[in-house]
């Protein structure tokens, strides 16, 4: 057994590889959506926009869009850290710097999700 | 950093927008304004690239595009679509 990573997403290189790709195609399916949607409605109201969210599929779509994106974003923030905020560019500051961003990260993802289904499902 | 920024700006839009009639008309007003028009444009830019780029790395995980040449081409493709992408989005906030 080889040292795993403890920060990334999967835990493994090939199931964040795959998580990436998958959540890449979610969230640009929503937002294909979403535009085509804005695109034909230019004078929307609040009517037809409280109650195209209140359809199940949409609150389905925008809340599998959110945990795409945290998904997503979590593994692109930990690909970003691990090749920038190394010890080799920066020397022995940069693990516990690179642990603090990644948590930082993982921390404001989170409360998106919260806030994402608070906003779909709050009263 | 950018596109996580967009991504909590977007959950604010639509947190109200989606909170009441009075909600989605004072957003209305936030939507008039230049200076949140061209923020809004700026984020929408880096999604925009990032969509774009995202895409040719799917295609190239097909094993489409991975030889030299190809990959030149690609890079292209992708400043060129992601250059309408942009112009258009201009379009449609301040048309």
């Amino acid at each position: 057994m080889g040292v795993k990573p403890v920060t990334s997403l999967g835990r493994s290189g090939l199931s964040d590889w795959l998580i990436q790709r998958v959540s890449a195609v979610v969230i640009l399916l929503y937002v294909v959506i979403m535009v085509g949607y804005l695109v034909t409605h230019p004078n929307l109201t609040y009517i037809d926009w409280a109650m195209l969210h209140q359809q199940f599929w949409v609150r389905l779509l925008t809340l599998a869009t959110v945990l795409a994106i945290a998904a997503h974003a979590w593994i692109g923030i930990w690909a970003v850290l691990t090749d920038y905020v190394t010890v080799r560019l920066m020397g022995p500051v940069a693990t516990p710097l690179r642990v603090v961003l990644q948590l930082a990260a993982i921390a404001l993802i989170l409360a998106y999700v919260v806030w994402a289904i608070d906003i779909l499902w709050g009263v | 950093m950018v596109l996580l920024a967009l991504a909590g700006l977007a959950l604010w839009m639509l947190d109200v927008s989606l909170s009441s009639a009075n909600g989605f008309a004072s957003l209305q007003e936030v939507f008039s304004s230049f200076w949140f028009k061209l923020l809004l444009w700026v984020l929408l830019a880096a999604l925009a690239y990032h969509l774009v780029a995202g895409i040719r790395h799917l295609v190239m995980d097909l094993g489409i595009g991975e030889s030299l040449r190809g990959g030149v081409l690609g890079a292209r493709l992708v400043l060129i679509f992601t250059g309408i992408l942009v112009i258009a989005t201009g379009v449609w906030l301040w048309g």
